[in-house]
């Protein structure tokens, strides 16, 4: 917040345009959080006695915990997997003619076009016993019998990857294509190898559209019911599940409130990280 | 759009005269509003109940507003004074609750011409039950030779790998496991032998799915070939074709009480009655057992036939013998701690 004079002065014409905005979001989104911390404080599924039961029960209780933890770390294993899949389609779209440009973008937007639904469900159809996979490695006489791959976490990882990889690819598209291109033959010119001009111009400067992808792969991944539920199965147990158990089978709310409260903070803290590493590294690039 | 003071200050008012005389609103000029379920529920009221309601009834204004339990309840908990439901539709469990928080009237029985014909298990005075739902056990016959008889085949160890089962979050899911339980020597109060069961089960569980209609794909997909399943929607599959079968196990198939429940406080009680009357009718009952539906029906003067008088029960007699009928009371009493049980104890 160093610049925060100058930034001052740009935002202030903004503050009245954006008041419907902020009112509505005080009204539909702030107001419901502050009824569901409310309803957290109780210690009974009627709300009648206040106390914090539900945040003991919850940081105290070793399953609890163990799923908020395998929740985090489903969310990392996914962001990883896009990132590492999506970095090298944002460098060729930088690299290739607007025609194949257009056919890439067509590409990376295609999912956002189909229902959640759907395209989890061709993942079911992808990794079933009788699926793409097996019959394909079946046939080529790798394996005798099928292997088990719906249900199972790199089931899970896989087709989340898959779900929210526009998320990732998008902000990175636009974070690579500020990037002036000179400096790539600038750092060949200077005698750097393609790897040392990768790691040392291409990645620093496009840390921004990390950061950003990461965030937004990250939180859509942890909260994904649907493709967690469908591609996990009902033994797979992650927050969104928990909450949902608590809430609708059990009508404990007062424990699903806690849940959601946990569960946001644990996200919040998560992407506190990733801002702050984005923070740092337009120090960096500016340097 | 202008905003000026005058228009702002007549919003107010008109807003808080509302808000300070409810009845204002739309108290009895708003359509009778039935929370069915989704999908294939909605479907056979659509074409069915509403159109025999509103004939018997000078064609009163309905509407169908498909939701789950849980959601029928909590928009009718959030509104007690007026709610936005006349009439709600609950599995066994979600009735109990609905019932304890106070939110549907007593079914006027003395009112009813059809209340009495009910077989005994339907007739339940806080909401009859229109419709049974049967848990059996399904299976693949193309990789399922010789059809299981029992609950107890799902532990052959031919099935290695080849069992699904729902977790506890459905009325499925919880009802099978006392099933099991019971098999074992168990009860609705103690369901001790029935995770035991689980547990051995492990070695053949393919699959623990989601929710029932999880269940469905999995079939779809030669992910499982044999599993408890809900009579309904094993034949909306074998409709659409895959390879399914369903049988009333020996120890009696499952039969979960679908209720019908007039809201309190509801603006439009009489014609809910009438509503309700029209879903116990022999008439509506008997469209409703017949293809594509396959409801089982609860009206004893209804004759059964079809695919239901093949695989369940020819009358109300056999369908008595045949049919299980668990106590939800006792069960909802310790479902949440099961359901803690189950998540910790069933990894596969």
């Amino acid at each position: 917040m160093g610049a925060a004079p100058a930034a001052r002065d740009v935002t202030s014409y903004g503050m009245g345009l954006a008041a419907p905005l902020a009112l509505f979001f005080l009204v539909f989104f702030v107001a419901p959080l502050l009824q569901l911390f409310w309803l957290s404080l109780h210690n009974d599924t009627a709300g009648l006695h206040w106390g914090l039961g539900q945040y003991l029960h919850f940081l105290t209780d070793p399953f609890s915990l163990g799923v908020l933890g395998s929740t985090l770390l489903l969310g990392a294993e996914v962001t990883a997997v896009c990132l590492v899949l999506g970095f090298p389609i944002a460098w060729l779209y930088q690299r290739v003619g607007p025609k194949l440009q257009t056919v890439i973008i067509l590409i990376v937007l295609l999912p956002l076009l189909t229902s959640v639904v759907v395209r989890t469900f061709a993942w079911i159809v992808i990794l079933g016993r009788q699926g793409i996979i097996n019959a394909t490695l079946q046939s080529l006489g790798l394996i005798d019998t099928p292997l088990k791959l719906l249900y199972t976490q790199f089931g899970v990882v896989i087709a989340l990857a898959q779900v929210q990889m526009p998320l990732m690819t998008l902000p990175l598209i636009t974070a690579l294509g500020r990037i002036d291109p000179n400096l790539d033959d600038a750092s060949c010119s200077l005698g750097a190898g393609s790897w040392r001009t990768f790691f040392r111009i291409l990645l620093p400067l496009s840390l921004p559209g990390i950061i950003a992808g990461c965030t937004l792969t990250y939180a859509a991944a942890i909260t994904a019911f649907i493709t967690q539920s469908l591609i996990g199965g009902g033994q797979m147990l992650f927050m969104p599940m928990y909450l949902y158990q608590q809430a609708s089978t059990l009508q404990n709310w007062p424990f699903a409130a806690a849940i959601s409260i946990i569960f946001l903070l644990a996200v919040l803290a998560v992407v506190s990280v990733f801002t702050t590493l984005g923070r740092m590294s337009r120090g960096y690039g500016g340097a | 759009m202008i905003m000026n003071r005058r228009s702002l200050l007549t919003t107010a008012l008109t807003l808080g005269a509302m808000k300070a005389f409810p009845g204002l609103s739309y108290a009895q000029a708003r359509p009778l509003v039935f929370a069915t379920f989704t999908g294939s529920w909605e479907e056979a009221h659509k074409a069915v109940l509403v159109p025999a309601f509103r004939k018997a009834n000078a064609d009163a204004a309905m509407v169908l507003d498909p939701m789950l339990s849980v959601d029928q309840i909590a928009k009718v908990n959030a509104a007690k004074a007026n709610p936005p439901i006349d009439v709600m539709l609950h599995d066994p469990g979600p009735a109990l609750v609905a019932v304890g928080q106070d939110l549907v009237e007593p079914y006027p029985v003395e009112k009813s011409a059809y209340y009495k014909d009910l077989i005994a298990e339907a007739q339940e005075p806080m909401g009859p039950a229109p419709f049974f739902q049967v848990v059996g056990l399904t299976y693949n016959p193309e990789a399922v030779k010789t059809p299981p008889t029992s609950w107890a085949d799902l532990w052959k160890p031919e099935f290695k790998g080849r069992v699904g089962i729902t977790n506890l979050n459905s009325t499925l899911g919880t009802g099978w496991l006392v099933e099991i339980a019971k098999m074992r020597g168990g009860s609705e109060a103690n369901v001790d032998p029935g995770f035991k069961a689980l547990e051995e089960l492990k070695p053949n569980l393919a699959a623990v799915a989601a929710n029932p209609g999880a269940l469905a794909t999995l079939f779809q997909q030669g992910q499982i070939d044999i599993s408890p399943g809900n009579f309904n929607a094993i034949q909306i599959l074998k409709a659409r074709g895959v390879p399914v079968e369903f049988v009333a196990p020996k120890e009696g198939a499952i039969a979960f009480k679908t209720t019908i429940h007039i809201v309190k406080n509801s603006p439009n009680r009489e014609l809910a009655f009438k509503l309700i009357e029209a879903a116990l009718t022999p008439e509506v009952q008997t469209t409703l057992m017949n293809p594509p539906y396959l409801i089982v029906p609860t009206n004893s003067k209804v004759m059964m036939g079809g695919e239901i008088a093949r695989v369940l029960a020819k009358d109300t007699a056999e369908l008595k013998k045949k049919f299980v009928f668990q106590d939800w009371k006792k069960i909802n009493e310790q479902r949440s701690a099961w359901i803690e049980r189950f998540n910790r104890e069933i990894k596969i």
